[in-house]
């Protein structure tokens, strides 16, 4: 390589790693009185641990908080003085723990403690129920997700920002009853959703966007096509469609879900609902809730409410996301000394390619809506990290040893890359791979961490073999003294 | 030769490692892992106002806070507080406690102290004090499909080192992995240290570090034993591969032991979470390098002895089977001539 060619080079190189540098890791700052610039580690998804989120606690009909119960306390007191007939929370309510249930669930046992044959069905639903949410938010994978039992009756749900309705997500995940395909009519059109009639549903990508597939079985298709032809008013019908069609509500329970227009009779194993849903996550919510009513066990009769939703702060400190990243930056920096020193040229090459890597990383991990960061993410990262500086070293290693056998410089790199090109491709091909498979069958947090290491061993496998390899070269076409330049030594003989 | 690769050493290795495995299943089924912060059951006073006085009033809300914590530090250890703002309106400030079980007298004593307190704004918010037992339940999805990804994820190492490699160094490698996560989750659970969800995470990073650990150490034997000089016994050219990959293991495993460290003090610094989550990734490297540095090896060496003995053996030219053939031919001939 020509030293102009180089010199133009390596100053593009530079100011591209400048600009990558700027937007990713640079402060937020105002532009002007109503514009921020947001860099691009400011926009990362956060798990519950790094970032916080959202809480709520689902409170089953018959069961109160506290601040209700005082609400109806003073209520009562307010009635007593006004000498007007409001009823007495405490003829009404039992306490318990942090809760009051309503006497319509339970009788005192006399010693204050909740007993009687309602209060043991009550129960026996409430596990259905915890079931039901547990497995509808598991589905969802999001990363830090928990469920959790609240005083024995109610359930306390933490999950990190999303960016779909998170009022509309815990109340659609609190919907109770069985799954039904109606056109809700005076004299409804019907088909019941249980796994008779729908195997399953899934999220997929249309060109409308996002869209809930239903999986139909034969018996499903086939009665499906007989209330989508009723619907579509293209067979005598009594409900209220017109023959240019109707809408199919799918409900749970007595809570519509969603909704379709249908203008014509469908027969297909696969039926798509579109158009409702903004982002993947939303039309997540509604395979997820479809999915958990589709299993017997998962099906509850018990009315959850969850009015009030809380915001919470991460879970490991509240900067904790701030400082991990710049214990990241202080450790690159030790680490580009060291390399500097170590390998001089090479290091500066290696410094030039461990930053586009790291940049290219930030882009993806702030830009790839699947991808979330929480502690298990900074693992990956920091394994992925640590492989792309050990196969660089491997291989300015490899090129050390070809020229202390005497080889002039351009061949020692040369051979040094060819020799360790095997090993690299080999360790990179199956850590994707096992990245990959990870990322394929896991979720939550594993499956969010193994996506991050997937792509960090794309991106050190590419920066490993020809980025740094590219700009060693074009390093190496400005010093006089290539050879001091690299740092390296040829091995010392004794003369007999 | 190396002193790491006898069979004496794989011996010892195994007895180590499935002393502290079974000891550490012992352990789990017992009394679980020691659960962190997100997965202990814990009992937590909520104070809280649903006019939402305390959302727009950092001041009344602060000065509710000191008073509460002082009210409450008096008589139960606090592990924790923190501020949850509602969406719509109000706040919750939670006191999580690390142990007891506050009584309804004790919720009353903290409710007059309140009313007493003479709080500025006090009359504008409708403050609610109440206390709350929440209990943990498992993530069976999550555990299972992660179980079932690594069991896959194992496979495919063994396929892709049995195919690219030797067939024997396929199943080191696969021996290993297995034997890194489940001594890491051995040794965590033996140790006590805290964790929580975020384990089954450090259980995925301990298979992809053995892989990566594994592969540099079978990657330079299978170079090295291209070029392996006549007269060297399995276990010295095996040792001799592992004494000239140590370093390349060592880069990677400092480096991440490194980052452990740093992130661990961090975590000491801004969060206990942290601190023990480090400490338990720190437990999955040093085994993954002691893996891949003495137990890998003295299992490969192990199965090389065996595979070259073999082909030694295939190799000899049989003059045992000559004469016996020629004796077999000489015998149907007679029997042939017999008949006729």
């Amino acid at each position: 390589m020509g030293k102009k060619k180089s010199v133009a080079l390596i100053v593009l190189a530079t100011l591209v790693l400048a600009a990558l540098l700027f937007i990713s890791v640079t402060p937020s700052f105002y532009v002007s009185a109503a514009e921020k610039f947001n860099s691009l580690l400011s926009i990362v998804d956060l798990g519950t641990d790094l970032g916080g989120g959202y809480y709520t606690v689902y409170y089953p009909e018959g069961v109160i908080s506290q601040g209700e119960y005082e609400m109806l306390v003073a209520e009562y007191e307010e009635g007593q003085a006004a000498d007007t007939d409001v009823e007495d929370p405490a003829q009404n309510y039992l306490a318990y723990k942090g809760i009051y249930l309503s006497k319509d669930i339970c009788e005192d046992d006399g010693n204050g403690n909740p007993t009687g044959e309602e209060f043991e069905a009550f129960r026996a639903e409430f596990r259905r129920a915890f079931n039901a949410i547990s497995a509808r938010f598991e589905s969802k994978g999001f990363i830090g997700c928990s469920v959790k039992v609240q005083d024995d009756y109610t359930i306390r749900v933490d999950i990190p920002y999303t960016d779909e309705s998170v009022s509309k997500l815990f109340d659609s995940f609190a919907y109770s009853g069985t799954l039904l395909f109606t056109d809700d009519g005076a004299n409804p059109n019907e088909m019941r959703g249980d796994a008779a009639h729908v195997k399953g549903a899934e999220v997929v990508e249309g060109t409308n966007g996002f869209a809930v597939a239903i999986n139909l079985t034969s018996l499903g298709r086939s009665e499906f096509r007989t209330i989508t032809a009723a619907i579509s008013g293209g067979s005598d019908s009594s409900s209220s469609s017109s023959s240019s069609g109707g809408t199919l509500y799918i409900k749970v329970g007595d809570e519509v879900l969603t909704q379709a227009s249908v203008s014509s009779e469908l027969d297909q194993d696969v039926v798509y609902i579109s158009g409702a849903f903004d982002s993947r996550d939303a039309a997540q919510t509604i395979a997820s809730v479809i999915n958990s009513t589709l299993d017997e066990n998962k099906v509850f009769d018990m009315k959850l409410d969850a009015s009030q939703i809380f915001t919470f702060e991460p879970t490991m400190g509240e900067h904790a996301s701030v400082i991990i990243a710049a214990a990241f930056g202080v450790f690159i920096l030790a680490m580009i000394v060291l390399m500097l020193v170590r390998y001089k040229g090479m290091g500066l090459a290696h410094v030039y390619g461990f930053l586009l890597y790291a940049l290219l990383l930030i882009v993806c991990i702030a830009l790839i809506p699947a991808m979330r960061v929480d502690i298990v993410g900074v693992i990956a990262i920091a394994l992925s990290a640590a492989l792309m500086v050990f196969f660089n070293v491997y291989a300015f290693n490899n090129i050390r040893e070809e020229f202390a056998t005497g080889k002039t410089l351009t061949a020692s790199v040369k051979a040094g890359y060819k020799k360790s090109l095997a090993f690299t491709i080999d360790a990179h091909l199956v850590l994707a791979l096992l990245g990959l498979v990870l990322y394929l069958i896991s979720t939550a947090t594993v499956r969010y961490a193994a996506l991050i290491f997937l792509i960090g061993t794309v991106l050190s496998a590419a920066c490993t073999l020809a980025v740094t390899r590219f700009f060693l070269y074009m390093f190496l076409a400005q010093p006089k003294n290539k050879i001091a330049f690299c740092n390296l030594r040829r091995e010392e003989t004794e003369d007999e | 030769m190396s002193k790491q690769v006898t069979k004496k050493s794989l011996i010892v290795c195994l007895a180590v490692s499935l002393v502290l495995i079974i000891a550490g299943a012992f352990m789990f089924g017992f009394l679980g892992f020691n659960p962190d912060s997100t997965t202990k059951d814990y009992t937590v006073i909520e104070v809280s106002d649903s006019a939402g006085y305390m959302s727009f009033r950092s001041d009344f809300r602060e000065a509710l806070q000191d008073l509460c914590e002082k009210e409450i530090k008096a008589e139960y250890p606090v592990s924790s507080v923190r501020y949850t703002e509602s969406t719509s309106a109000g706040g919750v400030i939670e006191f999580v406690l690390r142990s007891g079980a506050p009584t309804e007298e004790f919720l009353t004593s903290v409710r007059s102290a309140i009313a007493s307190s003479g709080i500025e704004g006090l009359e504008l918010a409708d403050v609610a004090v109440s206390v709350h037992n929440v209990v943990n339940e498992g993530y069976t999805e999550y555990i299972w499909r992660t179980a079932v990804a690594g069991g896959v994820a194992l496979v495919i190492l063994f396929a892709y080192a049995a195919i690219r490699f030797k067939v024997g160094m396929g199943v080191a490698a696969l021996v290993a992995a297995v034997h890194d996560i489940l001594l890491t989750l051995a040794v965590v659970a033996l140790l006590r240290i805290p964790a929580g969800v975020a384990l089954i995470g450090v259980a995925a990073f301990s298979l992809l570090l053995s892989a990566a650990l594994n592969l540099t150490v079978l990657g330079r034997m299978r170079s090295d034993f291209r070029n392996q000089p006549e007269g060297l016994t399995a276990r010295e050219a095996v040792a001799q591969s592992v004494a000239s990959s140590r370093k390349n293991v060592l880069i990677v495993a400092i480096t991440l032991a490194a980052v452990c460290v740093v992130f661990g003090v961090v975590g000491a610094i801004v969060g206990m979470d942290l601190l023990t989550i480090m400490l338990c990734t720190l437990m999955s490297v040093v085994v993954s390098t002691y893996s891949s540095l003495v137990f890998m090896p003295a299992v490969y060496a192990c199965i090389k002895e065996r595979s070259d003995a073999k082909r030694a053996e295939k190799a000899k030219y049989n003059y045992l089977s000559d004469k016996k053939k020629e004796k077999e031919e000489k015998a149907s001939a007679k029997k042939v001539a017999e008949e006729a």
